[in-house]
Parts: structure tokens; sequence; C-alpha cells
């Protein structure tokens, strides 16, 4: 800038401007080094989040393809309708089809008979996952002779092994493997008859597929290249439903198999969202910090003549510098332990992580690290072109009042906007975004709030009787030069981030775990008449078998509503009462208590009733709703031809949700023990192994029972819970960490804040001590209360999470809540300390000439 | 994660049942019928003992099931009878054993079975089925010595396998003749395995099939009533 001497005219000269962003930033390498390596670890632990949640949620998806074990089922229960037969051959890329049916097989060898589920299989199904058998290669080789797979339950109850033979219908097959697990045989009717696979090619000669038949007709499908298979769905739906058949796919089945999927994916958004602040966070406050410090640079330029645009120019140049830098770096980095990390920790997880390079992530990363160092360091920036020269001489560090820039404001509003745009790629929702956007927005709002509180009541309250270190160490929050906003508000957000993540993670976790089955029953007896029911009771027991619940269940239907009968229904709609309340068969129990999974929410629970009078009935809660029926309404059951008068004394609420037998309506005991009923009794059986013992001795005395085995169909399930639990657990504590090194590093950079001052001090005589002392105070203060603050945001939260993205109940666990403010008032406190030791230790002199 | 309901879970897997939102027999008036023990007029009762096809599962009025239908036939016979549907929706011939006496407890002239098909399906050995139904008719046969007896024979699908095929549909015609009975050897001839006369889970007759099973009971219970 020497060489102009038209100052005023003078032209733009772009390659000056580079010039003079790279002469300033050579001034002090290892300053801007530091700035930069907060934006890298800001970006690392966004890039290495959105990896790690592209890679699960792929794997979980693969993990529930192999439920179904393709990307489509179309099913029927009749023959296939010629006028579909074109469209189901023009589906996937790859076909099998299937014919499944109940069967009555025989095993010559022990010359056992049973009711099984015959499933006679042409083509390359399981697409995804593999029907698991012992030999493993039986499991495909069986399609190519006559040969059949069967369950272990069968196996083990009729002592069959591989190389035995076992006859479905005329055709007797050789027994090539023992079937463990199937894809698809999560279904219910899977529990109630064991599965053999046959040869779809031998199904004619076994004469079981004839006229009257009752089979049903399965076609699997697999798309090589990636489809829209929604879209697929919703244009051949309407086609087969004309001919009655059903469709099914992993989106379908997730949705069927509860709520735990939802609420990953909800929760990989949430820490996606959070990934994208941690990262505003580090970037954000480096920035600051950094033009702030530039700000005597600047007035000297203009003192010596530079253009204020030329100033802004130079440091815009500089800034998205030192952004490409970080953002590519920290990419880097963040890829790398994405890469690294599932290897190491390989034996410590259940779950293999794959561990493809998501250069989606790569991208959002690069691309958010430049934007936000850009429009982070705009709002300091503006203010430079109101930097008059004299500010140099004035060393006047506060900030010009800029409340009144409407250039301040479109900053301001180019940063909301980005971060709804960039929470909208992790949410895919504009709504959520905005919510999310509102929310961080006040909990922005609330710790500036909190920080200009402070530094009003420090200077308010500190008394010059203090002594000197604490009127030192306070001072320091509120001076000029202070940087309790800045520290407050990036300590305090990622506390609230970290904590939220922990609360929100131990509120699924117990979902999760409400939701695995662990002890619960899964084996039910059914059809147990009231002449047998002590004696399979003590049968159970003897097999050391737990009786988990053992009910008598009585049909019965309900003539009148409040003396209103079908006909009066349907002929006065008015009364609003559906017909269905009437043409329902109900399935009853009668019982004196309530059990463990019901809450009477209404009313009075009676448990025995007085002869004579109206019976005292409990309705569920559903039942009260939809038939608008409640405490005090008189219903007139007919129980197989005797009416009973009942009056409703109770609404439940039942938790469908376990495996239990619940009911609409709950007799008290002394009414209907005479009626016919049959029992159903509730298992928990350990293995297939005493699974198989316990069905055969009972279906040896008491042949009319049934029985249903949900034992495989419950671990499959499990497994795919388990492995949810371990990603939301794995991707909670791989984030908060990440937010703990975010954290450090944006305290990390207020090092060269107080070295001046601290320097100072030493020069003028204060000990090391009494340094030590002030920063420790003033970190103290700060950490403490920005942790404080963050948490109670994070409670706030978690609350509205739970509330209303969740929607479960919400709890919270003060004791992690409480160490995690410890944790981090303490790291404050020791990086503060860090970043003064340079001055505690060495000669004021070196730190004064090595600046 | 698990919503399975139990009763619907094990009502799904019985034949004769219903669950979920679906349509369930409207009973009404059979039960209403079965209600009234002793009846005032002077009509006699031909009692319907059966499952879900007795009971009319999944048809929008229960008068269509094949009861209603016979029903029809006899008052266009002008004969006095009254028929009382006891059919109840998943019944094994077990749960029949245990639900007669409560059934026995009204006046019965024509006594008509029909079990056995959840049995057959759920593959419960053709002994144990026997045994239970010769029980109901010796309770019938103990309370109403008079009554008339009728036995609706019943066949599982081929699919089940030949021989347990063939071992279930002979319980019927050996039960008939052990107890004098009037013998329909399928009731659910001209009607089973036709998709078009069956709902959607191809075993429940649809009303257009009830009238055809109807017809086809009438032309045996016919004789016995004007016996």
């Amino acid at each position: 800038m020497e060489n102009n001497p038209n100052i005023t005219k003078r032209k733009i000269n772009i390659r000056w401007l580079f010039n003079m962003a790279l002469r300033d930033s050579r001034k002090n390498r290892s300053r801007l080094l530091l700035f930069i390596s907060a934006i890298i670890f800001g970006i690392a632990a966004l890039v290495a989040i959105y990896s790690f949640r592209y890679n699960l949620q792929h794997d979980i998806d693969k993990q529930v393809a192999t439920l179904i074990g393709a990307d489509l089922v179309v099913s029927g229960g009749k023959t296939v309708d010629p006028t579909v037969e074109p469209l189901l051959a023009s589906l996937g890329d790859r076909r099998s089809e299937e014919r499944s049916f109940p069967s009555m097989v025989y095993f010559p060898k022990t010359q056992g008979t049973r009711l099984v589920q015959v499933r006679a299989l042409k083509g390359e199904f399981p697409y995804y996952g593999s029907l698991e058998t012992e030999p493993v290669q039986a499991g495909t080789d069986f399609k190519n002779g006559q040969k059949a797979l069967i369950d272990r339950i069968l196996a083990l109850q009729f002592n069959v092994r591989v190389n035995d033979s076992v006859k479905v219908g005329e055709v007797t097959f050789l027994v090539a493997g023992i079937l463990d697990k199937a894809p698809g045989q999560t279904g219910i009717s899977s529990g109630v008859a064991p599965i053999v696979y046959i040869p779809l090619q031998y199904l004619e000669q076994t004469s079981l597929s004839k006229k009257g038949s009752r089979i049903n007709y399965s076609f699997y499908y697999k798309y090589d290249k990636p489809v829209d298979i929604p879209k697929v769905v919703k244009s051949i739906e309407p086609k087969l439903e004309k001919v009655q058949m059903g469709i099914e796919t992993v989106e379908i089945r997730k949705e069927n198999t509860g709520r735990a999927f939802g609420d990953l994916t909800r929760f990989l958004s949430l820490v996606g969202f959070i990934a994208l602040l941690l990262g505003c966070v580090g970037v954000a406050s480096a920035i600051h910090i950094y033009i702030r410090e530039k700000i005597a640079s600047i007035a000297i330029m203009r003192c010596l003549g530079v253009k204020a645009s030329e100033a802004f120019l130079i440091y815009l140049i500089q800034i998205i510098g030192i952004g490409i830098i970080g953002s590519v770096t920290g990419a880097l980095l963040g890829t790398s332990i994405q890469h690294v990390l599932p290897s190491v920790m390989q034996q410590f997880l259940p779950i293999t992580i794959s561990t493809d390079i998501s250069w989606l992530a790569i991208g959002q990363g690069v691309l958010l690290g430049i934007i936000i160092s850009v429009l982070f360091a705009l709002l300091p920036l503006i203010s430079i072109r109101n930097i008059s020269p004299l500010n140099t001489l004035r060393i006047n560090y506060d900030e010009v009042n800029l409340l009144r820039d409407p250039f301040r404001w479109l900053v301001y509003l180019l940063i909301v906007g980005f971060v709804v745009t960039f929470t909208y790629f992790q949410l895919d929702s504009w709504l959520g975004s905005i919510f999310f956007t509102i929310g961080i927005s006040i909990a922005f709002l609330i710790l500036t709030f909190i920080a200009w509180l402070l530094m009003k009541l420090m200077r308010l309250f500190i008394k010059s009787t203090w002594g000197y270190l604490f009127r030192q160490g306070f001072a320091n929050l509120y001076r000029p030069n202070n940087q309790t906003i800045i520290l407050i508000v990036s300590i305090g957000l990622s506390t609230a981030f970290i904590c939220t993540l922990f609360f929100i993670q131990s509120i699924l976790m117990g979902q999760v775990k409400l939701s695995s089955s662990g002890n619960q029953s899964n084996m039910i007896l059914f059809d147990i008449q009231t002449s047998q029911q002590k004696d399979i009771a003590q049968l159970t027991k003897q097999q050391h078998l737990p009786v988990i619940q053992q009910v008598p269940i009585v049909a019965v239907r309900l003539d009148k509503i409040n003396g209103h009968t079908l006909a009066d229904v349907i002929k006065n709609p008015k009364l609003n009462i559906p017909e269905r309340a009437f043409t329902w068969e109900y399935r009853v129990t009668y019982r004196d208590s309530l059990s463990a999974t019901e809450k009477v929410i209404k009313g009075d629970w009676v448990g025995k009733a007085d002869p004579g009078k109206e019976i005292p009935v409990s309705i569920e809660d559903n039942f009260s709703k939809r038939n608008h029926v409640n405490v005090g309404d008189h219903l007139v059951f007919n129980v197989q031809g005797v009416s009973m008068n009942a009056i409703v004394s109770s609404v439940r609420q039942v938790n469908w949700n376990k495996i239990q037998t619940n009911f609409q309506v709950v007799f008290p005991t002394g009414i209907l023990e005479d009626a016919p009923q049959f029992h159903v009794l509730l298992t928990h059986v350990p293995s297939a192994k005493v699974s198989a013992q316990y069905q055969q001795s009972v279906v040896r005395r008491f042949p009319n029972v049934s029985i249903i085995d949900l034992g495989l169909v419950l671990s499959i399930v499990d497994g795919l819970l388990d492995k949810i639990g371990y990603v939301i657990r794995f991707m909670s504590a791989f984030s908060i960490i990440t937010g703990i090194v975010v954290l450090i590093a944006s305290v990390r950079i207020s090092k060269y804040q107080r070295i001046q001052e601290s320097v100072l001090l030493r020069t003028l005589g204060a000990s090391r001590k009494q340094i030590f002392a002030i920063t420790a105070l003033e970190y103290l203060f700060l950490g403490m209360l920005s942790a404080l603050t963050g948490i109670l945001i994070a409670a706030a939260g978690s609350w509205a999470l739970a509330k209303y993205s969740f929607e479960i109940p919400f709890t919270i666990n003060w004791l992690p809540a409480i160490l995690l403010f410890f944790i981090i008032s303490l790291l404050t406190i020791v990086i503060g300390l860090l970043n003064s030791r340079g001055v505690l230790n060495k000669p004021p002199l070196e730190i004064l000439r090595g600046n | 994660m698990h919503r399975i309901n139990i009763i619907c879970l094990l009502t799904a897997t019985l034949l004769f049942a219903s669950c979920g939102d679906k349509k369930a027999t409207p009973a009404e008036t059979q039960a209403t019928a079965a209600a009234k023990p002793d009846s005032t007029s002077g009509d006699k009762v031909v009692l319907f003992f059966g499952d879900s096809l007795t009971a009319g599962y999944g048809l929008p009025d229960p008068s269509q099931a094949y009861p209603g239908v016979v029903q029809n036939k006899i008052d266009e016979a002008k004969l006095h009878y009254k028929v009382v549907n006891a059919g109840v929706s998943g019944e094994t011939s077990a749960g029949g054993k245990a639900r007669i006496n409560w059934i026995l407890k009204q006046k019965v002239d024509v006594f008509v079975l029909e079990l056995g098909a959840n049995d057959g399906l759920r593959g419960i050995p053709v002994t144990a089925t026997m045994e239970n139904l010769q029980a109901i008719i010796d309770a019938v046969k103990a309370k109403y010595p008079n009554a008339k007896l009728v036995l609706l024979g019943m066949q599982v699908p081929p699919n089940m396998g030949g021989k347990y095929a063939y071992s279930f549909k002979a319980i019927f015609p050996g039960l008939a003749a052990k107890n004098n009975m009037t013998f329909m050897p399928f009731l659910l001839k001209d009607v089973g395995g036709v998709p078009s006369l069956n709902q959607k889970d191809g075993i429940h007759p649809t009303a257009e099939g009830a009238k055809i099973v109807g017809n086809n009971v009438w032309q045996v219970l016919q004789g016995v009533l004007l016996k």
C-alpha cells in the first residue's frame, strides 16, 4: 500500500487484497492455528457424526430388510388372478415364488405326525439375510433336490436328524437341514406351526395343492438398482387390492414392528441437528474472537490509508481461506475418525458399522464450515466499515453500537436462514426445522441474557472492600475486552447439547427396554378346558417353567347399552352407538383384582359381584371412547343364551404392548364361573429345546390344547431392538465426546484474550499465585454459570422433545446432570488455567516479545 | 414394540373368529333367541350347536348364516319350529363339550351338531375330536332323550394331507351311524373351495354361499322335521 499515492480513486486490486490477507495471517501463525483448530474440531465432529448417522441408518435398514427378506412382497390367499399375472411378472429385477399352507406332516423314523406350515419355495429368496440352517449350505442346497428343511422344534420334538426323512403329502423328502431362522418368519403364523421348506417343483406331486386347498401365494421381489419402492407400491396397490392381494415392504414392516424405528430416526435427526450446532459453535466462536482481535490491525491499516471496503475484503478473503482450510481438514479428520473408530472398537460393538465414505456428510461439512465462517466473520467485519483510524489511538475495544446498522440485521437473517436450511437437511421437515431453530434461538437469547445480567450484577456488587484477587477476577467478567458473552454462550450451548443428548438417550433407552420382551411370556397355550387347567399348570411347573398368567376366557355378546338394542341403533343413528358394539363377539374374563398392566382411570374397581344386583364390570378406555360408554352406564350382556345385567363400575387403561392377555371387558368374580369358558396359559420358555420338550408333553396329555410359540418371533425383534439400542447409545456417546472436544476448543481460543493483561500484571509485580487465582475465579464463574444454564435449557428442551417430537413420557435423571455440571465447570477452569500457563511459567518479557 | 393383542392373536389363528376393526358377526338375533330358555310360543326348538359356520362369521346380517336360511325354509313350509343359533366362533369340539350343559338349559327338540372344523384345521388328533363329539351327543341324549339328532359332517381342505383328511372325514359317518343320527356328509357341499362363494379367508361362506349351505341342510332336515 505504500505504492498507492492515489488513495481516493484507486481501483480494487484483487491480487493485492489476496497478498494482504496472506501477509496479515503470517504475523502469528501459531495463533491462527489455534483458531483453525477450533474450526477443524467443529467440522470434524459434524462430518463424523453425519457419516456415522448415514452409515448406521443404512445398516439398520439392511437389518430390517432381513425381516421380510426382499424389497417387496405380494401375497394373497387365492390362486393368482390371470389379470395381474403380467403385472406380477414385471416387478423387480429378481423374483421368487412361494406357496405356503398348513399341513400334517409325518416323520417315518419316529412315526410322529404334526401340523406344520409348509413353504414351497422357488428362486433365490431370501435376498436379505439367509435361511439359517445346520448345516449351513442346506439353506440354499435344498432347492436342488427332493429335500426339505425342518424347523428345529420339529427336529427336537420328533428326534429327527439331517438325512432322515419327512413325508409331506404324498412325497417323502430327505431332511437336508435344520432351520433356525428364516426371514419373513416374524409373522404369528410361524408361532402356531413350525416351518417345513420344500422346493416348489415338488408341490404338485404332494397332491396337497388341489381344489379347496387353502394356500397362500407369495411373490418376493428384489430390485438390483435403487427404486422408489413407495412409489411402486402406490402404482400397483389398487390393481392388487382388486384381486385381494396384499403388499409388504421394508417400510411397512418397520411401521408395523413398532415405534422403535421411528424413535431411532428421530433420534438420529436430533443428533444430526446437534452436530450441526456443534459445528456452528466451534466455527463461530473461533471466527468471532479472531476478528475481534484483528480490529486493532484494521485500525492501523486504515490509518495508513486502506479503504474500509478494502479492509473488509482483505479479511473476508482471509476468513474464507481459514474456513476452507479448517473445513477441509475437519472433514478429513471426521472421515478418518469415522473410518478408524469402528475397526478399533469392533470387538466391543455388537453391531457391524459399515465405514462407507459419506460424500454427503463431507460436502455438508465443508460447505457449512465455509458459510458459517463467513457469516460469523461478517458480524464483526461489517463494523470495520465504521472503524475510524482514531480507534487505534483510543484503544477503544467496545464495539461500536451497531444495532441500528441494517446490514447487521441482514447478517442475522442470513445466519438464521442458513441454520434453518441445514436443519432441514437433517430433519426433512420445514416445520420441524423452524421449531428447532426457534428453540435454539431461545437458548441463545437466554444465555446472552444471563451473560448480560451477570455483567450488570457484577458491576453493581463488586465492592472495594473485597480482596484484590476477588475484585480483579470478577471484574474481568464485565470490564472492556471481557469474554463473558462469547464464553457463556459457547459453553452454555455445548453443555445444553450434551445434556439434551444424554437426557433423550436415557428416555429412549427406557422405551427400548420396555419394548424388548426380556422375561415376558413367549409361549401361549389356549383352548385349555376348565377340567384341564390345574393339570396343565402343574405340568408347566414340573418342567420348571413359570406360569406367568392363567386366565379364563368367556365369549359374550352385548345386547343392550343403556336399554338400546342393535335394532334401536340402526333405526336411530343419533344414539351415537356404533353397530359394531353389538355385532362384536367379546372375549372377556373375570377376576378379583387388576393386572399389572392395567390402571383404573375412572370409577372404582370392584372385584366381587353381589348376588342379585347389577354386575359391576370394568371396561377398557378405548372401548369406553368408541362406544360412548362410561362409568354408571347400564349394559346387558348375553353369555351364550343367558342375559346378564351389568353396570360399568370402572374404566381401565391397558398397556397393550406386553405379551399378555388383555381384555376390553372384565367381570368380577362370582358370576361367570359356570359359564362356558376356556383358559389361556402364558409361560416363558428359555430355549428351543425346552420348548420342544414342553410342547410334546402338553400335546401328549392334552391333545385339544393349542400352542403358540413366539420365542423365535420375539428373539428376532429383540435382536433388532438391541441393535437400535446400541446405535442410540453409540451415537449419543460419540456426539457427547465430540461435544466436549468442541467445547474445549472453544474455551481454548480465549487463550490470547487474557495474556496481555496477565503479562502486564506480572510486569507490575503480581505473583504467579495471584494471576492463577484471578484466572481461576473468572473461569470458575463462567464455567459454573454457563453449565448450570445449559443444563436447565437441556431439561426444558428435552421435555419439549419428548413431548412433541418423540411423544413419550418425559423423565429426568438429575444425578448425571449434576455430574455433568461439575465436569464442565472443572473443565472450563482447567482449560482457562492451561491457557494462562504460558504467562505463569515464563518471564513476562519473553511473552511480550514473542507475542 | 410387540403390538400383539393376545386375544387377537388367539382368534387370528382360529378358524372362526375375528379381530381388529373387521365387522364381526352380528349375532344379536341368535343370541336373543338363545336367551329365552322357556320360549313362550308353543314352537318346537331346532338348536344349531356349532362354530362360526353356524354363527355366521363375517356376514353383515346374522340371519344370512345357514341356520337363518333354514328358519326361512321352515316358515315357508309352515312348520312350527323355531331355530336357535348356538354357534360360537372359534369353537373346537373340546370347547363344545365344555359348553354343552350350559346350552342344554333350554329345551331342545331337534339338535343339530356342527363342530370339528377347528379341530381339523389345528391338526388335533381325530380320536380326541371323536371322543369330544361323542360326549356332546351323550349329554344331549341324557338330558333330552326324545330329541332328534342331526350331524353335519365336515372335511378339512386337501392341503392338510391325504391321510389326515381321510381319517378326519371318517369321524362323522361313524358317529352318525353309532348314535343313529340323521347325517349330512359335508356341510360345505358345493361351496367349500369355490372362491366366489367364500369370504376373503377362503373358509367362511358369503351370504350367497350360506344360502346354498342352508338349502342343502334343509334338504336333510326337512325329513326330520316332517317325521
